[in-house]
């Protein structure tokens, strides 16, 4: 009998990825790095490690000759089994297998702030999001008037109904009831759409903020002057002035990685006070005004107040059921 | 030694590692305070592990697949399926990986496997190439991403499964060995003993199954290290500044869309979104270089990539892959 501890410092890897994705999903921490859509995706990775820790085991103790019994192939064999001694490059390669369990054990998570904003293009590619409007838009029907769609924003889909209990009751900023599917059907979005259109103060909530986000872009003259109520982070452009700043948002289809920033270029008298990275409930007017040569979809700020970064810092987009 | 003492000491192990990892988990916030780093390392640690832990589900599925492959696909099954016609090689091998849905970490250790197993070095690039860019979800999430738009998605298909034919063809003319890296872990000493007798499922299972860790262990610090890249890029270098390096040219912005692809080196069912940010900054032919690049190799990949084949062939299939892409996308502009 003997002990292969370079199986067992394998098998122990193993188990730490298995506890790693396990405390993302207890803590809630998961939220913050992937789209809470691949949730149950990244438990099956955890399942899959887990039986591969548990096959791993069975190789940790041996007989001597032992290593090379499992290997029922024949001239084919180019990578480690595990079994030759340690020499410099495994432990570099090991250190690096490590340094993911390490850096994620121990660094808190953090919320992308506005210097990651800026480097995902920043203004321009809020600009980019104007640049859709009309020409290219979707043909949007809205029918006016039509009684039987305007606000009921109760109707809209929430069966995930699971979610609720992690909201505490007392959130007037509920969490995404749709959070984990994202999913509505083309019926339903039409009537989000002329719902907004309808409305006389658009409320950019979690859920809808992306989808709402690109009706105002592609139609700014049907919601100009209409009142806007919204939650973001602050961040400037060098070449802004002073009562200018951006109230953001980044929306995220998988992971982090692909953030994209959404967001409205506000303007306000205390705009100077706000430092970036401030989370800020505000409501304004939309107004149309020109930066750089195109016009945009501009708030003009009426009131606001700092508010605790939310619970739910990243939007996620709702995919309209095609079929 | 009695089985009944080896699993007795298996059963200390597993409780031993346990305490272990529990006592690291314990002592991280001890450490935490310990230590004071900049905002921006936290925010390229959140980024690298949020590549990781959305790669780390496909690369496992890959893995297992790969060890699948290993036990249950014999060089024989191989020489039956694959057409002998180096078209026909090509052309089946593009058509499989398009039906396979996969995404490009998946892919590598997949293609290492088929490759070993005797697979022609021109039709695993066609399988490597179109696995990940041709799949449903790819197309659906293109499709939302550019408002509901079905041109985008369908050019990025079609020119994407021609481009991947073209390469691998060419391929096929450079090269007639398998290019894979002779790996420096031979296990010591030629003292395989085989039985290759027949075994029973459940052992071929659990053979299956630490292949797959190899494999894994194999592939995993490469993919590590390709994370950590593409967070770097992420979290220093701004996109913005890159695309004011193309302007309105078509050729400089694609040149321009297709490097933001490879070092932003985000998976291929996401990065439409990103794509259709800059929709109206560049022409059409720089967003299709974006979306046909990206998911046909970057900076992660060729990372992956680098475990698995020559560093030359590495390098020179990023060329190829890289010149073909660009030159293709502007002869067919004028569609655009």
């Amino acid at each position: 009998m003997k002990f292969y501890y370079q199986q067992a410092f394998r098998a122990a890897i193993l188990l730490l990825f298995v506890i790693f994705i396990l405390k993302l999903h207890f803590t809630g921490d998961l939220l913050k790095f992937i789209n809470p859509k691949y949730e149950l995706l990244s438990l099956f990775g955890a399942a899959i490690f887990l039986i591969l820790f548990f096959v791993q085991l069975q190789r940790v103790w041996g007989h001597a000759h032992h290593e090379h019994e499992n290997c029922q192939d024949h001239d084919d064999h180019h990578h480690d089994h595990g079994y030759t001694a340690f020499n410099f490059k495994k432990v570099i390669s090991y250190s690096i297998i490590l340094l993911p369990l390490f850096t994620g054990f121990v660094f808190p998570p953090s919320t992308l702030d506005a210097s990651i904003a800026l480097k995902k293009g920043g203004m321009l590619a809020i600009t980019n999001n104007a640049m859709s409007s009309e020409e290219e838009g979707l043909p949007l029907e809205v029918i006016e008037d039509d009684p039987t769609i305007i606000g009921d924003e109760s109707s809209l889909p929430d069966n995930e109904s699971a979610m609720t209990e992690e909201v505490p009751p007392t959130n007037d900023n509920p969490e995404d009831p749709n959070l984990y599917s994202n999913t509505i059907s083309q019926e339903e979005y039409t009537k989000i759409e002329n719902e907004m259109y309808n409305t006389e103060t658009i409320e950019m909530t979690e859920s809808l903020y992306s989808t709402y986000y690109e009706m105002i872009n592609i139609n700014m003259h049907k919601v100009e002057g209409k009142k806007i109520k919204l939650k973001g982070f602050v961040f400037r452009e060098d070449d802004f002035s002073a009562n200018q700043l951006v109230i953001g948002r980044f929306v995220i289809t998988h992971c982090v990685a692909d953030a994209g920033i959404l967001g409205f270029l506000s303007e306000f008298e205390d705009a100077t006070a706000l430092t970036e990275d401030t989370w800020i409930e505000a409501t304004g007017t939309i107004i149309i005004k020109d930066y750089n040569g195109t016009p945009l979809p501009v708030i003009e700020i009426t009131e606001w107040e700092e508010v605790e970064e939310s619970d739910q810092p990243y939007l996620y987009p709702l995919t309209v059921e095609i079929m | 030694m009695s089985h009944r003492y080896r699993s007795t000491f298996i059963d200390f192990t597993a409780i031993l590692l346990l305490g272990v990892a529990f006592l690291l988990i314990t002592s991280s916030e001890l450490i935490q305070s310990m230590i004071d780093l900049p905002a921006s390392i936290y925010n390229m640690n959140t980024i690298f592990l949020s590549i990781l832990i959305e790669a780390i589900p496909f690369v496992l599925i890959g893995v297992v697949i790969a060890g699948l492959i290993q036990i249950f696909i014999t060089e024989e099954h191989i020489k039956r399926w694959i057409p002998k016609n180096r078209f026909m090689a090509v052309t089946m091998s593009c058509v499989v990986g398009a039906c396979f849905p996969a995404c490009e970490c998946g892919i590598v250790p997949i293609v290492r496997r088929l490759l070993r197993k005797g697979v022609p070095i021109y039709a695993g690039i066609g399988f490597l190439l179109t696995g990940p860019l041709i799949n449903p979800i790819v197309i659906l999430s293109t499709y939302m991403a550019f408002g509901n738009n079905l041109n985008i998605a369908i050019s990025r298909m079609v020119l994407g499964f021609i481009i991947a034919m073209i390469i691998a063809l060419l391929i096929s003319f450079f090269y007639n060995t398998s290019q894979l890296k002779t790996d420096q872990f031979v296990p010591s000493g030629s003292d395989h003993i085989h039985n290759s007798g027949s075994k029973g499922f459940s052992k071929k299972i659990f053979n299956v199954l630490t292949h797959s860790v190899d494999e894994f262990f194999d592939m995993g610090k490469y993919l590590i290290v390709g994370c950590l890249f593409a967070a770097f890029v992420q979290t220093y270098v701004s996109s913005g500044a890159l695309v004011a390096i193309g302007g309105d040219k078509i050729a400089s912005s694609t040149a321009v869309m297709m490097g933001l692809a490879y070092l932003l080196s985000l998976c291929s069912e996401a990065d439409a979104f990103i794509a259709a940010s800059f929709k109206n900054l560049f022409p059409t032919t720089a967003i299709l270089g974006f979306l046909i690049y990206g998911p046909m190799i970057d900076l992660k990949n060729t990372m992956m990539m680098l475990s698995v084949f020559k560093t030359k062939f590495v390098f020179i299939f990023l060329f190829i892959v890289t010149t073909i892409v660009f030159s293709f996308l502007l002869l067919v502009q004028g569609l655009y």
